[in-house]
């Protein structure tokens, strides 16, 4: 009988191996526990990009959402006016609708509808569909196809299926696939690239681009950074794609098929040393030379900065961020910091940080935010004195720290040099405070 | 702008609040384990927009975390087991499975699940089946039925003065702290349940002298309470926000279209015909009581009927939701905000 909240140590844990991770840290196995620490994990779009508003990164695109109106009423909360407000309609289905698939036959005339009623023809209709439809098992790229040719735009599915988040193509790998896939074939520019995984643009200072600018890529486009629908399919003509995200690898080898545009993969990383590596085997596969020291020298004064004022701080991490939280801790552990516990869903692509987190500290404590046990954790239980992620916030009030899951994605040197500054002025701001 | 007239299909309007957030909504603060049988989306919906007490108080509310083989499969063991579980964690006096449109189509049997529940954890089990299409007042009234069935059972003796209210919640009062303005609304000693008064007061319902539903979501409840115990009940709501109360104080003359909840709209209309409004229309998209509408009352259905409601009426003035002038084509008479939370997830100021 649970008396308090599950924790398991970063040593027991890794004795266990990634075979046999405990029930209590695996979401499905139990019921999922409902707290502010948890909203992104079961409606990502309440702060953040969830599919209804990733389907919208198609510029000048509009969205038709299918589904119950349960599916669709926090979207009330984009529907303000201004760009995203302006850019959702719905077709709600009823009990009968449910039950038969009867709605089908109205999404064609729904859509000519809504196109004929735009002041400004969409760019593409996004279609978004929902558990319903996975359950009836909607041909929905047949709907689309119909749609297209009724309305004379192209009409794209997006799977709102939570159902299948645990499956081969959760629905935030999916949408990916989707919103990539209106892309057509062009002649190839040797010196532009993509950049794939995030639905915002990476901030302003990422030193990725100068260093990819300094090799020679003179064409770098996110597709949050497209202006409009004509630069949206410039991408096309792309030499090569670079994946920040794993939840793009699916898009990226359907843009491959489609378009003969090849990736390659970089991982999110706070540990200086890998982010030097990883750039210097990047540089090495595209048969550049990176000139990045001032980066590593400018991450690496602000951590040292960070630590030589004030010390060896004791960070709660969350997974509410952006980045792995494990990794994230991995790097605060060899900074030189303390990491008492660490919330987040531990899985095999993240098992390695563990083994190394297991030997620097091994009696991290390790929770899931989804565990119903979570009911049971006290505010500031464990002792910390900063915290790092959204989540954490919420299990520590009264502690400075940051959230750390803006829209601008950090990557990279810039990343650490983003999180020790911002964790800098979190500290200010809380002397000033008191 | 008039809004969609094809049926289901919004142009202007978000969806408004669905069945299983009024389900929610009625029995958040009753210290009920409450089990959303769904993948995970309704949950954050209920939770994260739906459910304004949410963010301030703890609350055991989970999802089930249904997936496709769990709904291929009917894995009901699996599911109670996982509600055993947690039921080891949070002790609550019941558990509440909520229905989405996941067990909807996959025809769930919530009887059923209630059997090898309760079997299992020797607590009442409620079973509401919302379907994530109807509207949240539908799901509040038969979670609110549900909850009076099961646990107002005894019959005590009458307390004078005593007043059970049905029916508010923040849904339908745009606050979370509307249970204490319609507490001071009432002159006597009211128990307003779901917004201040707990399971025990729900369990001691026969003492009531008198029931007031104050929204079309109490009018089950009140009725079996009535059935049971012979308590007297009455529809009408109390309390109308001063600020809304102020902005059409002087409306003398005018035809005045109200739209909100049923018995909200209605004591508004008193209120203005009181004060010298020619006319006085009220019109809700949610559940209206037939023996209280009048001639130029209005049911709307789909989108584009508010605009026909103003214009049938020839209203000079509308009262609603500011979300509502979307879809007021034509309109030109003037317009007073009147927040209400199911329609545009806003609240009083």
């Amino acid at each position: 009988m649970a008396e308090h909240y599950y924790y398991i140590t970063a040593e027991d844990l890794f004795s266990r191996g990634v075979k046999n991770i405990p029930d209590e840290l695996v979401g499905n196995k139990n019921l999922i526990y409902s707290s502010p620490a948890t909203l992104a994990f079961n409606s990502p779009g309440a702060q953040g990009f969830g599919v209804k508003r990733a389907g919208l990164a198609v510029p000048d695109s509009v969205m038709l959402l299918v589904a119950p109106r349960c599916c669709g009423r926090n979207t009330s909360a984009l529907a303000a006016p201004g760009d995203l407000g302006e850019r959702f309609f719905y077709l709600l289905l009823d009990d009968t609708d449910i039950v038969t698939g009867r709605h089908l036959v109205r999404i064609p005339e729904a859509v000519a509808e809504l196109c004929d009623s735009l002041e400004k023809k969409p760019s593409a209709v996004m279609i978004c569909i929902t558990c319903v439809d996975a359950l009836l098992g909607t041909d929905m790229e047949r709907v689309c196809r119909r749609c297209t040719e009724r309305a004379g735009v192209p009409v794209e599915p997006c799977y709102m299926y939570a159902l299948t988040r645990e499956g081969r193509l959760p629905p935030m790998t999916q949408v990916r696939k989707s919103v990539y896939s209106l892309l057509k074939p062009l002649p190839k520019r040797a010196d532009a690239v993509n950049i794939l995984g995030f639905f915002t643009a990476l901030q302003e200072q990422c030193e990725l681009r100068m260093l990819l600018k300094r090799a020679g890529v003179n064409k770098i486009r996110e597709l949050a950074s497209c202006r409009d629908f004509g630069e949206y399919l410039e991408m096309a003509e792309a030499n090569f794609n670079i994946i920040l995200n794993q939840e793009a690898r699916y898009a990226a080898a359907d843009m491959e098929k489609r378009l003969g545009i090849p990736s390659v993969e970089l991982t999110r990383l706070y540990q200086l040393d890998k982010v030097q590596k990883q750039y210097q085997l990047f540089a090495a596969a595209i048969g550049a030379e990176f000139d990045d020291g001032e980066y590593f020298k400018a991450a690496e004064a602000a951590v040292e900065d960070f630590r030589n004022r004030y010390g060896k701080i004791a960070f709660s991490v969350g997974e509410w961020l952006n980045g792995d939280p494990f990794e994230l801790a991995l790097a605060l552990l060899r900074y030189g910091f303390e990491v008492p516990e660490i919330f987040g869903t531990v899985g095999e692509s993240n098992f390695v940080w563990i083994k190394k987190i297991a030997q620097l500290s091994p009696g991290t404590r390790i929770s899931s935010n989804l565990s119903p046990t979570m009911l049971l954790y006290k505010e500031n239980e464990v002792k910390c004195d900063a915290f790092i992620g959204h989540d954490a916030r919420y299990y520590h009030p009264g502690i400075p720290g940051i959230d750390w899951n803006g829209e601008d994605q950090p990557f990279g040197y810039s990343g650490i040099t983003g999180l020790f500054r911002g964790l800098e002025a979190a500290f200010n701001e809380w002397e000033e405070g008191k | 702008m008039g809004g969609g007239k094809m049926k289901g299909f919004l142009k202007y309007l978000s969806p408004f609040a669905p069945d299983n957030s009024g389900v929610v909504s009625a029995l958040f603060e009753f210290g009920g384990l409450i089990a959303i049988c769904d993948a995970g989306g309704c949950t954050g919906n209920v939770c994260g927009f739906d459910e304004p007490r949410w963010f301030t108080m703890k609350s055991a509310v989970f999802s089930t975390g249904m997936r496709d083989m769990d709904a291929i499969l009917g894995r009901d063991n699996m599911l109670v087991d996982k509600i055993v579980s947690a039921q080891k964690t949070v002790k609550a006096p019941f558990v509440v499975l909520v229905g989405t449109p996941v067990p909807a189509v996959i025809a769930t049997d919530f009887k059923a699940l209630r059997r090898m529940a309760e079997k299992k954890t020797q607590v009442p089990v409620l079973t509401v089946e919302s379907t994530g299409v109807n509207y949240y007042d539908k799901g509040a009234a038969k979670a609110y039925e549900m909850l009076f069935d099961t646990f107002a059972v005894e019959k005590l003796p009458v307390k004078p003065g005593c007043i059970g209210v049905i029916g508010a919640t923040p849904l339908d009062f745009s606050s979370p702290d509307a249970g204490k303005y319609i507490a001071g609304a009432l002159s006597e000693d009211a128990k307003i349940y779901g917004m201040g008064s707990g399971l025990d007061d729900v369990k001691n319902a026969s003492q009531n002298e008198l029931n007031i539903a104050v929204s079309p979501s109490g009018v089950a409840a009140a009725l079996l309470l009535e059935k049971r115990f012979g308590t007297p009940w009455k529809m009408f709501c109390p309390w109308i926000p001063e600020s809304v109360k102020n902005a059409a104080a002087s409306l003398r003359g005018k035809r005045v279209l109200v739209v909100h909840q049923h018995f909200a709209a209605l004591a508004m209309k008193e209120l203005l015909l009181g004060s010298g409004a020619s006319a006085v229309s009220v019109a809700s998209w949610f559940s209206m009581e037939r023996s209280l509408m009048g001639n130029d009352d209005f049911q709307l259905r789909e989108e584009g009927s508010l605009a026909d409601a103003a214009a049938g009426f020839n209203a000079d003035v509308v009262i609603a939701d500011r979300n509502l002038k979307k879809v007021l084509a034509g309109f030109k008479g003037s317009f007073i905000d009147w927040p209400h939370f199911a329609v545009s997830g806003r609240l009083l100021d």
